[in-house]
Order: C-alpha cells, then sequence, then structure tokens
C-alpha cells in the first residue's frame, strides 16, 4: 500500500474504541462515549431531528478537532489546507452519518476520512505543482505567517523549527509507503496499532513491525543529516 | 516465556511501548527480559526516545500552529457549514413571491394573461400604424419577399394606391430608397480582396429585391 492509496475502510473486526486524546488513551471498553454519541446522533438524523444532531455532533467536533488538525498538518505541512481539510472531514462525517455503524469507533471512522481527504488534496497539489510553476521555490506554508502560532517566536527559533520540520518531512517522505501511513496513523493520528490495523487491513503484528522499522529508518535518518 | 538467549521482536517492543504510552500493564515476561537483557533494554530505550521526542516535537509545533483561538474559530466555521448544509435547497419563485403561498399558483395566471394581451396589443397597433400612417412600411416589408409570383402584384398594388393618395410621402420614401441602394452599392463588394471569393460564393437577396421593385 502506497502512501497515496486511500486508507480502507474498517471491517467489521474493528478495534475496540479509545478514547479521544492522548492523555485519555485507556483500556478500551466495549463502546466510547464518542461512538455512542455518533450512534445518537445518527438515530436523530434518522428521525430529521437536525438541530439536535448538530449540537450534539459539536460535541464531536470539539473533542477530535486538535487530533484532526495534527493529522493534517502533518499530511498536507500548510496549516491553511489542514484547516480546510479538518472541516471538510467534520462536514462529511456529519453528512454521511447514517452509514456509520458502531462497529467501528467513530474515531476510526473519522480519520479514515479525514486521511482520504488529506491524501486526495496531495494528489492535487502534486497535479497544481506538476503543471503550474510555483510562485518561488519555498515549501507550502514555511513563508506564511500561522494564525497566532510561530511568527510570534523569535527569528532564530522559527528557522531552528523550520529545518527540524523540512528534515523530518524529508525524511518520513523516503519512507516506504506502509512504513509511512503506519508511522503517521500511529504518530501523527494517535491511533494504536489494532486501530491502524483495522483502517488499513494490515495484521496488528505487521504494523507492529512496519511501525519499528519505520522509526529505526528515521532515525538513521535524522542522525545521519545531524 | 522469553528465554535469555532470545530478543524481544520488533513487534513486542513496539506493542511494550504502546502499553505504556495508553497505561496499560506491560507484559510479565518482556518487563523481566527488557530488566535482564541489555541489547533489549537498550533498542527499547532508544525506540522510546525517539518516539517520545518527535511527539514533543510534533505537539509543540502543532500547537503553535493551531492555537486555542484559531481552533475556536475552526469550530465556528465547522457548526456554520454544517448548519448551511443541513438546509434543505429551496426554489424561490420570480419575482419575490413565495412558492409556499396557497395563492402564488393562482396568482400566476393573471401576468401570463396581461403579458399575451400587451404583446397582441402591441403587434396590432404595430400593424395597423405601419399600414395607415407609413405607407412605405407596406411597401419596404414587401419588397422584402421575392416577388416571382401571381400574387406579389396584388400586394404592391394597394401601396401604389397610397403613394398617389399621399405625394409627399414619396418623396421621403424614394430618398429612402436611394440612401438604402448607395449604401447597398458601396457594400456590394468587400474591399478586401481575400475576402472576394467568400463574396462569391455567398447568394446575394439584394438585386432581386431591387429588380422586384423597379
Amino acid at each position: 500500500m502506497s502512501d497515496q492509496q486511500s486508507v480502507r475502510q474498517p471491517g467489521p473486526a474493528a478495534a475496540p474504541p479509545v478514547a479521544n486524546s492522548r492523555e485519555r488513551r485507556t483500556v478500551p471498553g466495549p463502546a466510547s462515549e464518542d461512538t455512542r454519541l455518533a450512534v445518537e446522533i445518527r438515530e436523530l438524523v434518522a428521525h430529521g431531528d437536525m438541530d439536535d444532531a448538530r449540537d450534539r455532533f459539536a460535541g464531536l467536533v470539539a473533542a477530535h478537532q486538535r487530533r484532526a488538525s495534527r493529522i493534517a498538518y502533518q499530511y498536507l505541512r500548510d496549516a491553511a489546507e489542514a484547516d480546510e481539510a479538518v472541516q471538510d472531514a467534520f462536514v462529511k462525517a456529519f453528512g454521511h452519518i447514517a452509514s456509520y455503524r458502531e462497529a467501528w469507533p467513530f474515531e476510526v471512522w473519522f480519520t479514515r476520512i479525514l486521511i482520504n481527504g488529506c491524501l486526495d488534496r496531495r494528489k492535487a497539489r502534486a497535479r497544481r505543482d506538476r503543471w503550474f510553476a510555483p510562485a518561488d521555490d519555498t515549501p507550502h506554508d514555511e513563508t506564511r505567517v500561522p494564525f497566532g502560532g510561530v511568527a510570534e517566536l523569535d527569528p532564530e527559533a522559527q528557522l531552528l523549527a523550520r529545518e527540524r520540520r523540512a528534515r523530518l518531512s524529508a525524511a518520513i517522505d523516503r519512507l516506504d509507503g506502509r512504513q509511512r501511513t503506519v508511522f503517521m496513523l500511529c504518530h501523527y493520528g494517535d491511533c494504536t496499532p489494532r486501530e491502524v490495523s483495522a483502517m488499513t487491513g494490515l495484521n496488528e503484528s505487521t504494523v507492529r513491525v512496519h511501525l519499528f522499522r519505520a522509526a529505526r529508518k528515521l532515525r538513521a535518518l535524522l542522525g545521519a543529516k545531524s | 516465556m522469553i528465554g535469555r538467549s532470545e530478543h524481544l521482536p520488533d513487534d513486542r517492543l513496539v506493542e511494550c511501548y504502546f502499553s505504556d504510552r495508553g497505561g496499560e500493564p506491560l507484559d510479565p515476561p518482556a518487563v523481566e527480559h527488557l530488566a535482564d537483557c541489555q541489547s533489549c533494554g537498550m533498542r527499547y530505550a532508544e525506540l522510546v526516545g525517539f518516539l517520545d521526542d518527535m511527539r514533543t516535537a510534533s505537539d509543540v509545533e502543532t500547537d503553535a500552529v493551531f492555537t486555542p483561538e484559531r481552533l475556536h474559530q475552526q469550530h465556528e466555521h465547522i457548526l456554520r457549514r454544517l448548519e448551511h448544509a443541513s438546509r434543505s435547497a429551496r426554489v424561490i419563485s420570480f419575482p419575490g413571491q413565495s412558492s409556499s403561498h396557497p395563492a402564488a399558483a393562482a396568482g400566476r395566471v393573471a401576468p401570463r394573461w396581461l403579458a399575451a394581451a400587451a404583446a397582441a396589443g402591441l403587434f396590432v397597433g404595430v400593424a395597423v400604424g405601419g399600414t395607415f400612417l407609413h405607407p412605405g412600411f407596406e411597401r419596404s416589408v414587401t419588397s422584402m419577399h421575392v416577388a416571382n409570383n401571381a400574387t406579389a402584384a396584388a400586394r404592391l398594388a394597394p401601396s401604389a394606391t397610397v403613394l398617389v393618395n399621399a405625394p409627399a410621402n414619396v418623396s421621403d420614401s424614394i430618398d429612402d430608397d436611394a440612401f438604402l441602394m448607395q449604401l447597398e452599392f458601396a457594400l456590394e463588394r468587400p474591399h478586401t480582396q481575400e475576402l472576394q471569393p467568400f463574396d462569391a460564393l455567398t447568394p446575394h437577396v439584394r438585386p432581386v429585391g431591387v429588380n422586384d421593385i423597379h
């Protein structure tokens, strides 16, 4: 599976649900609060109670927003585009909530939508870069002033952060397709190997091996350059 | 059970890392082996250190870009888009009448009849006015038809009567005809040489109209 390939739809034997923040990631239960909430929203939409459904969905958005932004940003390396990708993913998730099945944790289902959207955007960007000459040769968002973000740092810190990002990004791009996907999902997506297994269809043990090798390769690449 | 001579495979190390990260208890044999085996302990420490460093760096980076203010704004945008998306499309009737109004359908009949009556009135007015007030009008309209049948002469006859009864208008119409004829002569052949073959291939109605009148 290459990096440009879409993340597979999780099967019925998906991973048990997990909490939505790094700190809350504990022993998986039978159904997470998010999954139950998603099921409730689905029922509300089915009954045409859109206002209530939107209100409930706002809670899901607040819970997953930061994590989704991190994933999208790591995939796209552009704050504005990541912002749009996150918005699109939430809107799409709400629009397709009728197709959501509680056998999959909401987090897994939503992450799949988000990552597919990010991959589509990367493809579109690659097409654009192929046909249109760039206005300048700087990376995508390195010159943009983030919304109250890195621009507030001092210039030296900005420069160092930019160099680190560029090195890491280049190293991740040199990973094998599966390794890259597994690493992105586990590291930036906060997914456990079991969840990545559900998303990609890979064996859980294979996911762990890919992650280990990705980390080893990255360490070698980053260590060699530094 | 892991023997002393065997090292922990890569996937077990990753499993230990995720268990530790998630606050789950580690596999006791793996913990025991990591404590005893220096090589595996070093591999595990390197893995954990590397992943944790990257994790911290990515958290700092993301927090710097996606500030709470920005996330709040993003949240608002998402909710606004959801509200907009879940609102069904409406067909707005023109000009500004509400389609849900029960009398709207009946109300549309009157303007349609009014429009038809206005168009009919305009047509009749123009026709009558052209016939009685501007005799040249009918003749010019007649001249546009190819008069190669017997009815053409009959059509031209009333206009000749009108010309006799209205001598003042004759000179006007003759002037108009002269002007138009000059115009036609001027435009008879294109001045651009390259277009002349195309002009030769194009059928012209001008000679027919002029010959029929005179």
